[in-house]
């Protein structure tokens, strides 16, 4: 059986243990469904407990097409709350088996590190599409009911362009792992990292053709506007190359690491 | 002066129309929280700060039960 197949059945156990296969897709059902009630019952609420001299609320204003609100799904709630979640899912996962000292065993066998970190990245980045998707879907049936309906088109590509960031922030926090030692250390560069990552989209088109946040933007853009942005191909290409180089960096630390200790 | 925020101003909410709507969401939440009191109940002689994780569970809404099951759970491992 080939080393790949083996280590991601071994991925598969931790997650299993860890319960992660449960609790991930269940948070990003919550955060999924937050954003559709909230918007939708926003008025109820304001007009309930705001009082109601003074202030009114335009009826009008407040209503939004289904896209909108997705966008401000993926906008407001994934890459906020979720993407601090999907940090602290992954901040162990290279760390826990370097202090364990399991990583060290694990390459005492014949299984190489690019097949090491090949089965960790690959299923925790499913692991996490997966539960992003659930959420997604769970938001849009919420839309589908309280909102107007959205296009197919642009409700899958909207999906694949979120992946494509949600697949740097699992590649750059599995860097982080391999790189630092302490847990908390993890959490907060990689929590800081890819949250400046998205509030600097958006400031300047150059900086957003490099920003792999870009990607994100591109999503809400298609779901607001149905049409793609400019240079989306650009920031999918410079995502990919991101995703590359912590790939990379990973592979060549741990390598380092492996020259250290023998 | 009257308060805006009366308790029995929440009666003027029509409950039933958002009850079928709002119910799944709270049972996820709820879910969530019940799975990591479960589990903190059935591994409660090798747990540490067990009163300050249930307080954490159930007040910090969505993170408490996620840093729980991520950070909570590593002290009763063995390997």
């Amino acid at each position: 059986m080939n080393s790949l197949g083996v280590l991601m059945k071994k991925e598969y156990s931790q997650v299993l243990r860890d319960f992660k296969v449960i609790w991930l897709p269940l948070v990003f059902v919550f955060l999924g469904a937050t954003q559709p009630i909230m918007t939708y019952y926003l008025p109820v609420i304001l007009e309930v407990l705001g009082g109601t001299q003074g202030i009114s609320i335009d009826p009008t204003m407040i209503e939004q097409t289904g896209g909108q609100v997705l966008a401000a799904t993926l906008g407001s709630q994934f890459d906020q709350l979720g993407i601090m979640i999907i940090v602290i899912a992954m901040m162990g996962l290279i760390q826990s088996d370097k202090s364990s000292g399991m990583l060290a065993f694990i390459l005492t066998r014949p299984v190489t590190v690019s097949s090491y970190i090949g089965g960790k990245l690959v299923f925790n980045y499913l692991l996490v599409s997966v539960s992003v998707g659930i959420g997604y879907f769970i938001s849009l049936l919420y839309i589908h009911f309280l909102f107007t309906s959205v296009e197919l088109s642009q409700l899958i590509g909207a999906l694949l362009c979120y992946l494509v960031w949600v697949l740097f922030s699992v590649s750059f926090i599995t860097m982080l792992s391999a790189v630092l030692n302490s847990q908390a250390l993890i959490a907060i560069v990689g929590i800081i990292t890819l949250l400046i990552c998205r509030m600097l989209v958006g400031l300047h088109p150059m900086l957003d053709a490099v920003n792999p946040a870009g990607m994100s933007q591109h999503a809400m853009n298609l779901l607001i506007s149905g049409s793609i942005g400019a240079n989306l191909s650009i920031n999918l290409l410079v995502t990919i190359i991101w995703v590359l180089l912590t790939v990379i960096i990973t592979h060549y630390w741990i390598l380092q690491k492996k020259f250290h200790e023998s | 002066m009257q308060l805006h925020y009366g308790v029995d101003e929440l009666k003027a909410i029509d409950w039933m129309a958002i009850l079928p709507i709002i119910l799944p969401f709270m049972a996820v939440g709820f879910i969530l929280i019940l799975i990591a009191l479960i589990d903190l109940y059935r591994n409660r002689k090798t747990r540490k700060n067990i009163f300050i994780w249930t307080l954490l569970i159930l007040l910090c809404n969505i993170i408490g039960p996620v840093l729980y099951f991520v950070i909570g759970r590593k002290d009763g491992r063995t390997y």
